[in-house]
């Protein structure tokens, strides 16, 4: 189960984290629809202290992005700035990852399960990650310049905890958005008491995906 | 018009047949050539089109390909995302190169170009931003399909084009690769289809098309773009015959399919495939000519076997015409050729036996007409056409020619003796004889009829003819044997000569009868005619003519000649001698019209009338108590009468007479006539008491056998053995024989011819019975003898 373990681990961090801020935070319960108003999954809600001063920037520690199945997983993740990321090969094929996002050009050249070296995001934005193996492969690692921040579900919505009272910038960002995130940015303080809601409607491109090679010979290898 | 000659009509038949049949065949093969030429095109057009839609699908599988490795390649990638245009560039050049690429382009995710080879080699990337790509629509099936593919008009040509994804993995450019479609593809094309390959283009909202690429020829390509709206589209090879056409371009007709091929510019584009109808229907043309000429020479051949067919049949026809028209002139001499065994060869086969057949019946008839069936000689009719002939051929030499007639002497007495068929027996043997005389090819002998021959001697005058009749009277004078039988058979032959006695055939061949009447009247042998003959001819027969009207007149008298005996110088006898009184012309002797009343049989009449007047004459005397003995002479025709004795008998009751009053001399040439007839008249005579006398005696050929067997009591020695016997030996020899021999018979010789003194007493010396002549007395008439009596030297004789 390894990727119910990463979900774990995240939890954990995130628990300890919460428990931190605990005495004076506050709660946003975002919701996220396209232009048909379906919910959006891997949409990710970026809340930004006005006030830098205020906020504590964690460090982490270790982050994943792992192969599996010839599939990037999770599609979407995001890290902080100064992040490492490590990423696992769990396919028994070698993959060759790399990026041409500005935000993060690497490459990481054929190997197999944890040899990579983990790779560090210093810059914040979005970094498109490709395998020059198989070209379907696509996956995103957001670099964000805050700590708070959430992912929504297949349900659309995005639970961002233990956010001080304070002002913030909150935008939203999905791969596939038509748009800049700066035209979803709204101000908000949040409420110390009781959550706060806020729903975005984003108009999604058509995606363009290359299409599984079929055949390939890979599942007959896995 | 109508066609007369048979030859004409079978060539021309023969042609007529052969040319339907060589214009239906044509047709026909045309027909369904052209057809099949035509299914051809439309099969090879739809066909083409297939082939052009494969290679069009193939070609953008393999663009597609080339594109899409070159897009994967992760170094272009990289210098793609890192905007490394000038690595951009040389890679795009590079690979394009490789695959013969005409087009590469890099356009950005924006739809701005980001590079293109075909501007620049080293273009930056600055020099095209600003520029969009011509085809964005691409771009959108390329977004959504992962790629895209299409015929488009760059720059005014004509570009198979693709469009593949930079992908990074998203889509960061797009690489755009284009191959021309010139006319280097269209002749590719050409020369997998046989098919000319035409492409064209307008712009939707331009009426004009254009010529991309083709592979017609210049004179053909220019007229395209004009045809082309009039033409329906195949979209797809399904639609099959709809998208064809023919088209008139240059000097040829092209079978036109015409193919719409998408496009995402907005602009028009067709595929144009074609076959030159002339092109594809050579090989029909080439067979058609071959026909014609294969036509063309059986037509000449068919004519000329027409022809000799029907030469070969119509020329032994016009021959065979030509022969009937020959044998319609009578010329037998050629015969129709029969060298051939079929129909033709049968005719002239049944020709020439027609031909034969009327050859042979003609010559019979012929023969017949001309020929004397008897002895195979020219007959009257032919030798009269000899005779014209000769005289033709005469009056142009100016020479002579004689003419024969041949009268056989006392023929009928052979006839009547011997029988018809010795006779006839004679006419040949002498025919033969007198053939073999004729020494000339030109001599004609014909026998004219009856015991009359005829000859012709051309270039002959009297001399030269007067050989020829000594020789015809040798032969005559032959003896011939005929079944046992010699006789003797001698003739008159009488000359004419042409043109002196007769310029004319009728006149010489009438001058040539009387010239041999003359001879036999003569007994001469031959005559040559002279005009003194017509007048006497004249006379005769004049006399003939009047000869049968003598009696009734009473114009005959009869006159009697003293017989007086030597030894008692009386008077006993009387000769009667029958004297014609002419009222115009006087007293006419006996000789000059006896022999016609013979010919003619009236004698038998005088004779008769004779008979009676002496009968009268002496039962006058009678009563004048003058017992004279008239002798009466009875002719060789009275002798052929049986009832002879029965008008004497007749006669002699009439008027009271007895048989010693007469005395009936015959002569000896009426005897030897018929002698079995005569002698059984002459017996039956004798026995009704008549005395009998052979007259003439001396001239005939009888024999002394033969006279011994006859009745007779008294013979007559010719007068011309008389008349001479006193100067001339031989006679008195002959007469002194003749009166030995009578006397040994037992007969009464008579001589009469007594002229004088001298040959009385001779013929007294000799014993002579009784004289008759001038010496004593000349005839006289019945009253002019009484007188004479009275006053004559001798006295009537008391009893005979």
């Amino acid at each position: 189960m390894p990727k119910f373990n990463s979900i774990l681990r995240i939890l954990v961090a995130d628990l300890l984290f919460a428990w931190a801020v605990l005495s004076s935070a506050g709660e946003l319960h975002a919701l996220i629809k396209d232009q048909n108003g379906q919910p959006i999954e891997d949409a990710i809600v970026l809340v930004t202290p006005l006030d830098a001063k205020n906020v504590p920037f964690p460090k982490q520690l270790r982050n994943e992005m792992d192969q599996i199945d010839k599939e990037y997983v999770p599609h979407v993740k995001v890290v902080t700035v100064g992040s490492k990321v490590y990423f696992p090969n769990k396919d028994n094929i070698r993959h060759h990852v790399y990026s041409f996002s500005p935000a993060k050009v690497f490459e990481l050249p054929l190997y197999s399960g944890t040899s990579a070296p983990p790779v560090l995001f210093d810059k914040n934005g979005q970094v498109t990650l490709g395998c020059n193996i198989h070209d379907w492969m696509l996956g995103y690692i957001y670099v964000a310049d805050t700590p708070f921040f959430g992912k929504s579900a297949k349900d659309g919505k995005a639970h961002i905890a233990d956010v001080p009272a304070g002002e913030y910038s909150v935008r939203v960002w999905h791969p596939d958005m038509k748009g800049t995130e700066e035209s979803t940015v709204r101000k908000v303080v949040p409420d110390t008491t009781q959550a706060t809601s806020m729903e975005w409607q984003l108009i999604l491109r058509p995606v363009f995906r290359i299409p599984r090679a079929s055949g390939s010979g890979g599942a007959a290898y896995r | 018009m109508k066609i007369h000659k048979l030859q004409t009509r079978v060539v021309l038949a023969f042609t007529l047949l052969l040319l339907l049949i060589q214009a239906a065949s044509l047709v026909i093969i045309n027909g369904v050539l052209s057809d099949s030429t035509n299914q051809d095109i439309r099969r090879n057009l739809l066909a083409g089109q297939r082939v052009f839609n494969l290679l069009r699908e193939d070609n953008n599988r393999q663009l597609v390909q080339s594109a899409s490795i070159m897009s994967s390649d992760f170094a272009f990638r990289k210098a793609v995302a890192t905007a490394d245009y000038g690595t951009v560039v040389s890679a795009l050049t590079n690979h394009g190169a490789r695959i013969n690429a005409d087009v590469m382009l890099l356009v950005g995710i924006d739809g701005k170009l980001i590079a293109d080879t075909q501007v620049t080699k080293n273009a930056e990337h600055a020099g095209y931003a600003e520029q969009p790509f011509q085809f964005p629509e691409l771009i959108a099936i390329a977004e959504q399909q992962s790629q895209a593919a299409a015929m488009v008009v760059l720059n005014g040509a004509l570009y198979q084009m693709v469009v593949v994804p930079v992908l990074g993995p998203l889509p960061i450019a797009w690489l755009v690769v284009g191959f021309s479609i010139d006319d280097k593809f269209a002749r590719n094309l050409q020369s997998l289809t046989a098919l000319n390959v035409s492409f064209l283009t307008k712009d939707r909202a331009g009426s004009q098309w254009q010529l991309l690429a083709t592979t017609l020829p210049s004179g053909a390509s220019g007229a395209l773009p004009h045809l082309l709206p009039s033409l329906p589209e195949s979209k797809s090879p399904e639609t099959t015959s709809t998208g064809i056409a023919t088209l008139h371009m240059g000097d040829e007709d092209y079978m036109t399919l015409t193919s719409g091929l998408e496009t995402q510019s907005g602009t028009h584009i067709v595929a144009i495939l074609q076959q030159s109808l002339q092109q594809a229907q050579e090989p029909l043309r080439r067979l058609q000519r071959l026909l014609l000429m294969l036509s063309g020479l059986s037509l000449l051949a068919t004519l000329a076997a027409s022809y000799r067919i029907a030469h070969s049949i119509t020329k032994p026809i016009s021959e065979l015409g030509s022969l009937a028209s020959r044998i319609q002139q009578g010329d037998y001499s050629q015969p129709a050729p029969v060298d051939r065994e079929d129909e033709i060869g049968e005719l002239a086969s049944a020709f020439n036996h027609m031909k034969d057949g009327l050859a042979t019946r003609e010559a019979r008839i012929t023969e017949l007409a001309y020929r004397d069936q008897l002895t195979g000689l020219p007959n009257r009719t032919l030798f009269r056409d000899r005779l014209e002939q000769a005289a033709k051929v005469t009056n142009r030499a100016g020479q002579n020619f004689a003419l024969l007639i041949i009268n056989l002497d006392r023929f009928n007495e052979v006839n009547v003796i011997l029988g018809h068929h010795i006779g006839d027996l004679l006419l040949q043997e002498i025919s033969r004889r007198l053939a073999t005389i004729l020494a000339r090819d030109s001599d004609t002998l014909a026998r004219l009829g009856g015991d009359e021959f005829a000859v012709l001697l051309p270039d002959c005058d009297t001399q030269c003819a007067m050989i020829v009749v000594r020789k015809i009277l040798d032969t005559l004078d032959q003896p011939i044997l005929l079944e046992g039988q010699e006789v003797i058979s001698t003739g008159s032959v009488g000359i004419a000569i042409y043109p002196e006695h007769g310029d004319e055939i009728n006149t010489l061949l009438r001058h040539a009868d009387i010239a041999m009447y003359e001879a036999k009247h003569d007994n001469s042998g031959y005559a040559l005619f002279d005009l003194n003959y017509v007048e006497q001819n004249q006379q005769h027969l004049s006399l003939l003519a009047e000869l049968r009207q003598a009696i009734e007149r009473s114009e005959f008298v009869l006159y009697y000649q003293p017989k007086v005996g030597f030894a008692t110088g009386t008077l006993g006898h009387v000769e009667a001698l029958v004297r014609w009184i002419h009222p115009e012309r006087g007293m006419i002797p006996p000789d000059q019209f006896i022999p016609y009343a013979e010919h003619t049989g009236y004698v038998r009449t005088i004779t008769r009338w004779v008979i009676e007047t002496a009968l009268r004459q002496r039962r006058q005397w009678e009563e004048m108590g003058l017992p004279l003995t008239v002798s009466v002479n009875i002719s060789a025709r009275d002798l052929m009468n049986s009832d002879l004795p029965k008008l004497f008998a007749g006669l002699m009751d009439k008027y009271g007479a007895s048989p010693r009053w007469l005395c009936l001399e015959i002569t000896e040439s009426a005897i030897m006539g018929d002698p079995k007839r005569a002698l059984g008249i002459l017996e039956e005579l004798h026995g009704m008491g008549f005395s009998l006398s052979v007259d003439d005696f001396g001239t005939g050929y009888s024999s002394l056998a033969y006279l011994k067997k006859l009745p007779v009591s008294e013979l007559k020695i010719d007068q011309s053995f008389v008349f001479h016997m006193a100067d001339d030996q031989d006679d008195a020899t002959i007469v002194r024989s003749t009166i030995d021999l009578g006397h040994n018979m037992g007969l009464v010789v008579v001589a009469e011819g007594i002229e004088n003194k001298a040959t009385w007493d001779m013929l007294q010396a000799m014993g002579c019975d009784l004289a008759q002549g001038y010496y004593i007395s000349k005839p006289m008439a019945a009253d002019a003898l009484l007188k004479w009596i009275a006053q004559a030297p001798w006295k009537v004789a008391k009893e005979i």
